[in-house]
C-alpha cells in the first residue's frame, strides 16, 4: 500500500504501540480487500462494548491500550452498554464492576461517553460523502444509506484502530462502484408503523445477506422508520447499505441507485411483512413479564409516542416495561414531561443500556414483547427470552395488561 | 485422498482439524455461548451444536459489530475454532480473527461447499493461503 510518511512512522511505532497495533489492524485489511492507499477520516463509533461481547478478554485487551497512553485523534463516539450509570437495577455486582471497567478504559483513550447506539441523536451527525469509521451495524446502515456518509461495517476494534490513527483503508463502501444496488424490492404492502418497517427489514436482510437492496414504493417513512428498517437488515442480514428510491440521497431513481448494474426485481407484498413478523416472533406463552421498546434507542418522537399511549394507564403489576434511550435523549424527555408520565405509569426509561447489551435476564424475566426487530432477533440468544413482536401501540397495550394480544 | 486448494489468506497461522460445515451466515455477537463456543441464534442451522476446535466453513458474518470481540474472547477461552473457511471474510470476523490468532482463509479457487462434509479431516494453512481436504 501507500502511505505517507506520517503513516509509515505510525506503522513503525514512532507513535507508541497503540497507534502500532492500530496500523497493523488496518494494514491487514487494506492488504485483505485491495486497498491502494488509507484516507482520513472524520470521526469514528465504537460498538461491541458490552461486558457479553468484550468478556475479560477483551476488557483486559482495551485496559492495557489505554494504560499505554492509547489516545484518539479524531471525534470518537461509544456505543450502548450493559449497565445505566444514573441507577441501580439490581444487576450482579461483578457484572456491573466489569462493565464499568470496558467503559472506563475507552474514556481514558478519550473516547466521548455517550453510550449510545444512535449518536446521530446526541449530535455526531457525518455529512453527506464524509469517510468515516463507525461500527454499531445499525448506525453502518444508517450514515451510509440515510445520511450519503461512508462507512464499511467496521468491527469494534477497526473502528477503534481508526479513532487512533484517524485513518481507514480505502476500499468497500468508502468507493462509489460498491454503493449501487444489487436486488430491487418492489414495496406494494402498505407499511403504517414501525413494525412494518421492521418486518420488511427482517424479510429482506435474510434473503440478501451482504448485498445492497435497493427498495422503491416506500413513501414518506419518518427517519426512526428508516432506523428500525435498516436496522433489521443489519441484524437478520449482513447489510452495510440500502437504497430507497425517492427517499435517500443516492437513488433518486432506480436508475441512479443501480447504476449500470444488472439487477432482479423481487415484489414485496402484505404476505412478506407477515412471514417476516412470524420469523421475528418466538413466544407461545400469552403471559407478558417484560416489554421493552428502544432498539436502537428510542428518539425524542418514539418517547413521546410511549407517553402518550401510557397517559393516565397503569401498567400490569406483574410486568416490567424498559424503555431505551441515551442520556441526551432521557434529559430532554424528562424537561418535556415524558419522563414523569411514563414513571407514573409504573415504567422506566433507561439510559446508557439495552435489553440484548444488558442483563434483564438476571432479573428473571422470561417473555418479552417488543416493537423491535433487532432486539426481536438477538433476545432469543443474547438473553434466553422468547419473543412477541408487534407495533408500539400493541406492546404498550401488552405491559398494561401483562398479556399479548394478537 | 487429498484435494489441495487455493484461497486468499485472511488471518495467518496454520491449523488442522475436523470440518463443521455452514451453509447460513453466523453472527458471533449474541449468537453464541463464549464458554463452550454452542451457537444460540434461534432458528439457526448449527443452533445447539459447538463450533470449538472446528475447521468452521461458513460463507460470510452476519449481524452486530461487536462479533470481533466475541471471536478474540473464543480465541483467548480456547472454545473458538481451529480455523476457519469462507466464502468471503468480512471486516469484523477478519479483526477478530487477526486479533485472536485464528486462521482464516476465503475466496478458494472452488466452491468448497462442493468438496468439504462434515467430519472431514481438513487442514487451513493460511501461512500459505492452501486448504487441504482429506477425503
Amino acid at each position: 500500500m501507500d502511505l505517507t510518511d506520517s503513516e509509515k512512522r505510525m506503522r513503525d511505532g514512532e507513535k507508541g504501540e497503540p497507534v502500532r497495533m492500530a496500523m497493523e489492524i488496518l494494514l491487514a485489511l487494506g492488504k485483505i480487500y485491495g486497498a491502494e492507499r488509507l484516507i482520513p477520516i472524520q470521526s469514528a463509533h465504537v460498538a461491541g462494548l458490552s461486558l457479553k461481547s468484550h468478556g475479560i478478554a477483551g476488557t483486559e485487551w482495551a485496559e492495557d491500550l489505554a494504560n499505554r497512553g492509547a489516545r484518539v485523534c479524531v471525534p470518537t463516539t461509544l456505543n450502548v452498554v450493559g449497565v445505566d450509570r444514573s441507577r441501580d437495577f439490581d444487576f450482579p455486582k461483578a457484572w456491573v464492576r466489569d462493565q464499568l471497567r470496558i467503559e472506563t478504559a475507552y474514556e481514558r483513550m478519550g473516547c466521548f461517553g455517550t453510550s449510545s447506539c444512535v449518536p446521530y441523536y446526541c449530535g455526531f451527525v457525518p455529512r453527506y460523502q464524509e469517510h468515516i469509521a463507525w461500527s454499531e451495524s445499525s448506525a453502518v446502515v444508517f450514515t451510509n444509506s440515510v445520511l450519503g456518509a461512508r462507512d464499511n461495517r467496521e468491527g469494534g476494534p477497526s473502528a477503534l484502530a481508526s479513532g487512533l490513527t484517524g485513518r481507514t483503508p480505502l476500499y468497500g463502501l468508502h468507493l462509489d462502484e460498491n454503493r449501487k444496488g444489487d436486488v430491487l424490492f418492489k414495496v406494494s404492502a402498505p407499511l403504517t408503523d414501525l413494525a412494518d418497517y421492521g418486518a420488511l427489514g427482517s424479510y429482506v436482510g435474510r434473503m440478501i445477506g451482504t448485498r445492497v437492496p435497493v427498495f422503491e414504493g416506500i413513501k414518506g417513512p419518518a427517519i426512526e422508520d428508516l432506523v428500525c428498517l435498516g436496522a433489521a437488515l443489519a441484524s437478520s442480514g449482513g447489510v452495510a447499505m440500502f437504497h430507497a428510491v425517492g427517499v435517500t440521497p443516492e437513488a433518486p431513481t432506480v436508475e441512479a441507485a443501480f447504476g449500470k448494474k444488472k439487477y432482479e426485481a423481487i415484489e414485496i407484498s402484505a404476505g412478506e411483512i407477515a412471514a417476516g413478523k412470524r420469523k421475528l416472533t418466538s413466544a407461545k406463552e400469552k403471559k407478558i413479564d417484560y416489554v421493552a421498546i428502544g432498539c436502537p434507542h428510542c428518539s425524542l418522537n418514539q418517547l413521546q409516542e410511549v407517553a402518550t399511549l401510557l397517559k393516565g394507564r397503569r401498567i400490569d403489576k406483574e410486568t416490567t416495561l424498559w424503555v431505551h434511550t441515551n442520556v441526551a435523549m432521557k434529559a430532554l424527555a424528562g424537561q418535556l414531561g415524558y419522563v414523569q408520565t411514563i414513571e407514573e405509569a409504573g415504567g422506566v426509561i433507561t439510559q446508557d443500556l439495552c435489553t440484548i447489551l444488558g442483563n434483564p435476564e438476571a432479573l428473571g424475566f422470561k417473555t418479552l414483547a417488543t416493537n423491535s426487530p433487532k432486539m426481536a432477533f438477538y433476545a432469543p440468544g443474547s438473553n434466553g427470552f422468547s419473543v412477541w413482536y408487534g407495533s408500539a401501540e400493541q406492546c404498550i397495550e401488552a405491559a398494561v395488561q401483562g398479556t399479548w394480544k394478537a | 485422498m487429498a484435494i489441495i486448494l487455493k484461497g486468499r489468506s485472511i488471518s495467518k497461522g496454520c491449523a488442522e482439524g475436523e470440518a463443521l460445515v455452514c451453509r447460513q451466515p453466523i453472527g458471533f455477537n449474541f449468537g453464541i455461548d463464549v464458554a463452550n463456543g454452542v451457537i444460540t441464534e434461534y432458528n439457526h442451522e448449527l443452533f445447539g451444536k459447538s463450533i470449538k476446535d472446528k475447521i468452521l466453513l461458513f460463507p460470510h458474518g452476519k449481524g452486530s459489530t461487536g462479533g470481533s470481540y466475541v471471536v478474540y474472547q473464543l480465541a483467548k477461552n480456547m472454545t473458538g475454532p481451529k480455523a476457519i473457511i469462507n466464502m468471503t471474510t468480512e471486516t469484523i470476523i477478519a479483526v477478530g480473527a487477526i486479533m485472536g490468532g485464528i486462521p482464516v482463509i476465503d475466496s478458494l479457487e472452488k466452491n468448497p461447499y462442493d468438496l468439504i462434509s462434515n467430519g472431514d479431516r481438513v487442514k487451513v494453512d493460511a501461512d500459505q493461503g492452501v486448504v487441504t481436504i482429506q477425503k
